[in-house]
């Protein structure tokens, strides 16, 4: 588990932001994070893999008009976020994009909120 | 001509009664019907608030409108509709493609999952592994 050197323990840092995103949590998961942290002095980040929740729920064809889903993808800020923060896959995140911008143009999502 | 499916969704003024917004509807349906195109259904929202200001709007009826038709119809109803007081803001999308493509994804999805449950004999399939540690 601990067989990571010196160099690769700096490079989980990089990817620390991304450990923050929603993954579709499910409770009892977060269990061995920091463990590492504590023998070794070092930084681990133990990352569950995120899925996309559009595969995970079959859903084929995002709707600019589903206010509902598309809020889960979009921060307080308004802003879109990358593929990173949610673990979408490449072709739903195309999609929610485009779904997203168009939620905009009809003021059903925000461009930027005060 | 080929007959496309879209999605028109617009916001008609906030303060328009309940007869005025359908006249709007219908005005609306003129507007497609006199392109040669059809209106297949219309979805009142009814009064939503509006994600930021539009026309000094903060909120707005929202109207979608299936319609089929072509192209020419579509900008003819654009443009009828952005000189047309009432409507706030509108916005067409063309929807027979994907909502296609997201069908045929789904029957090959079936397709896999019945053949997937014939090879494991009806069982299901094993879990896959879940927790997978990074790093």
């Amino acid at each position: 588990m601990s067989s990571f050197g010196g160099p690769r323990g700096g490079g989980g840092g990089n990817f620390g932001g991304g450990g923050g995103g929603r993954g579709g949590a499910r409770p009892g998961a977060g269990g061995p994070g920091g463990r590492g942290a504590k023998q070794e002095g070092k930084r681990y980040f133990f990352r569950r893999r995120k899925v996309c929740r559009f595969c995970a729920d079959k859903i084929d064809y995002i709707d600019y008009k589903d206010v509902k889903v598309l809020i889960s993808f979009v921060p307080e800020r308004g802003k879109l976020l990358p593929r990173r923060m949610f673990g979408t896959c490449a072709e739903h995140q195309r999609k929610l994009t485009l779904a997203i911008k168009r939620a905009r143009a009809i003021a059903l999502l925000p461009f930027a909120s005060e | 001509m080929s007959e496309r499916t879209y999605e028109i969704l617009f916001i008609a003024e906030p303060e328009l009664g309940e007869p005025e917004l359908d006249a709007l509807v219908a005005t609306v349906q003129g507007f497609v019907e006199k392109e040669g195109g059809t209106v297949q259904r219309v979805e009142k929202w009814g009064k939503k608030r509006l994600a930021y200001v539009v026309k000094k709007q903060r909120e707005g009826n929202y109207v979608l409108m299936v319609a089929e038709g072509g192209a020419a119809m579509v900008k003819e109803v654009e443009r009828r509709m952005r000189v047309s007081d009432g409507v706030l803001r509108f916005i067409t999308v063309r929807v027979d493609e994907d909502l296609a493509k997201a069908e045929r994804k789904k029957a090959q999805r079936a397709v896999e999952e019945a053949k997937r449950k014939a090879r494991t004999g009806g069982r299901p399939a094993p879990a896959e592994p879940q927790e997978e540690v990074e790093l």
